[in-house]
């Protein structure tokens, strides 16, 4: 009885290490080192961002290094030829300058394969009938350091387009 | 007894806490080829059937046992053509110490790629561009650059030129995307094309996604071209083709197509248009290539797909894959097994001169002064629907060498 008793105070004790392990790495997430902008923050998929793409500002990265800026994917989004173990995709990046500070836009390839999911012919010509467009909804944008790994985040929202009359 | 549980309790713990910290820092049995291909986007026609090849022949050397037991993974990424989600996907495996190459399929992420890897010796397989033979680095083409292939053909041009019995120079034009790509042969293409005696016509350069190029082909007509160089991958050449015999000028004009052109299944789709197109290619096409037994067997066995499915850029990429296991193997020779790291792949690539690719390319010709991966192409021509060699093996003049880089 005894021996049973100890036995689980030993599994009690394991469980706790696992749930501190657990908590530890959530509490721990590190905080983002650098700032990041969105413009617009909120849009419509509409073809007009083909002609006037969303873009994203930053600074606080290293002088001149590399800024990658990813789409962070919510559960249960599917993003067309990303997969499932990928918790992000790269969206637009750009270098920052001297003083850290970096502006991208996405560009017309990367707006039609992760906003709008088109498929492609052999001509190189997107295919808007196969286009399975991001849900409306708000998804978290990261963009990173590639030398520092400093990042920022930010939020897009997308909302529904609007009704045609 | 207390004594003997909370003995167990700290080992247990430190079991728990060690699978944390060594799981991250365990040495790598296996390495990694990373991937960043098209397999849906705009270039998957091309790209796709050259990942397979790799991957596949990759496989084929583990389920062989590897080299020395040490085994190549494929880790195949999607890119869609996009150099943003090539860039982020590639920066999360940067610090994986098991992936020792990767390869890529754009022209712009190779210019990305360099900015982020100058510092780093890690092997990139890459399309063509001279550039990287110019100022050696970390970028390995896949076979000759383009100008390089560019000056076969206008060596090519001259000797067929002079066959014909015509006098006076022969006046070549390019025809190709307006992009990085499009203008990347005639860096030192030019400067030999002059060299040689050939009168290059200004170049027609027209967007990706161009379906009509009447406008193009008629200026190039009132030029007064003899032989027309088309870039792009296929069916950009098919479509250039189509609209030459619909405006009457295959008759008057050869076509050559890069090296990206039309494989035998495009052919059998649209041989009337193709038929007379004069292709340089520095790796099998048609039925020399469905004839290889190399091919034929990875195709058929590991792949496990009839041969009428096969497309011939799959040869591409099984290059690739001989190129890095000929360097694994090397590098297990070399160090051992246990010490296979980027720094010394890239060395082994380095010492890969005159490895034999089974016949589907030349030789490899990477060395501490060379990143083109192959010295010779061979000509083909659509003849009744077929795509014929027209000449062997031919040595690849040194066109990168005569442009003034930056």
């Amino acid at each position: 009885m005894k021996g049973y008793r100890r036995h689980n105070w030993v599994i009690f004790f394991i469980l706790g290490l696992l749930a501190f392990g657990m908590w530890g790495c959530a509490a721990f997430q590190p905080k983002p080192t650098a700032q990041l902008e969105v413009i617009p923050n909120e849009t419509a998929l509409t073809p007009a961002l083909l002609k006037k793409p969303v873009m994203f500002k930053g600074s606080g990265y290293a002088p001149n290094e590399m800024v990658i800026v990813d789409l962070m994917i919510p559960k249960g989004v599917k993003i067309k030829s990303v997969s499932e173990d990928e918790e992000s995709v790269g969206v637009a990046f750009a270098n920052a300058d001297e003083n850290g500070n970096f502006q991208a836009k996405m560009g017309a390839t990367a707006t039609l394969n992760w906003f709008f999911q088109v498929g492609w012919t052999p001509n190189i010509k997107p295919v808007f009938k196969e286009a399975t467009p991001l849900p409306p909804g708000e998804y978290e944008i990261r963009a990173t350091g590639a030398e520092s790994d400093k990042f920022g985040l930010a939020t897009l929202t997308l909302v529904p387009p609007p009704k045609k009359e | 007894m207390r004594n003997h549980s909370i003995r167990w309790l700290v080992v247990l713990a430190l079991v728990i806490f060690g699978m944390g910290v060594f799981t991250s820092t365990a040495p790598a049995k296996d390495i990694i080829f990373m991937d960043l291909s098209d397999y849906t986007g705009p270039v998957a026609g091309l790209a796709l059937p050259g990942s397979m090849g790799t991957e596949d022949y990759l496989k084929y050397i583990n389920n062989k046992g590897g080299v020395e037991g040490l085994k190549i993974k494929y880790m195949g990424i999607d890119t869609r053509y996009d150099v943003a989600r090539a860039i982020s996907a590639f920066k999360r495996q940067r610090r994986n110490k098991q992936v020792v190459a990767v390869g890529i399929v754009s022209t712009p992420v190779g210019k990305m790629m360099q900015a982020l890897t100058k510092k780093e010796k890690l092997v990139v397989h890459v399309p063509g561009d001279g550039e990287f033979q110019a100022h050696p680095g970390n970028f390995f083409t896949w076979g000759p650059v383009y100008q390089d292939a560019f000056a076969a053909t206008i060596d090519w041009i001259m000797d067929d030129w002079e066959k014909k019995g015509e006098s006076g120079k022969p006046k070549v034009a390019v025809l190709s995307w307006d992009n990085a790509y499009g203008r990347e042969m005639l860096r030192g293409g030019k400067e030999y094309a002059e060299m040689k005696g050939a009168q290059l016509l200004p170049s027609e350069l027209f967007p990706t996604g161009t379906l009509k190029h009447d406008v193009y082909l008629t200026r190039l007509d009132k030029a007064g071209a003899n032989y027309v160089y088309v870039g792009g991958v296929d069916p950009v050449q098919t479509n250039v083709m189509r609209d030459a015999t619909a405006l009457g000028l295959t008759e008057k004009i050869q076509f050559i197509s890069d090296y990206w052109g039309p494989t035998a299944l495009g052919i059998s789709l649209h041989p009337k248009a193709l038929e007379g197109m004069v292709v340089v290619s520095f790796f099998l096409r048609g039925q020399e290539a469905f004839d290889h037994p190399l091919l034929k067997e990875l195709w058929t066995t590991v792949r496990k797909q009839p041969m009428d499915k096969f497309n011939e850029g799959y040869g591409i990429g099984v290059g690739a894959g001989i190129n890095l296991v000929g360097a694994v193997t090397d590098t297990v020779k070399r160090v051992g097994k246990n010490k296979v790291t980027r720094e010394e792949v890239h060395n082994s690539y380095l010492r890969l001169t005159g490895l034999d690719r089974q016949g589907l390319a030349g030789r490899c010709t990477y060395s501490p002064t060379r990143r083109a991966g192959a010295d010779v192409v061979k000509f083909y021509k659509v003849t009744g629907g077929k795509i014929v060699p027209i000449t062997d093996w031919v040595q690849t003049p040194d066109a990168v060498s005569m442009h003034k880089w930056k």
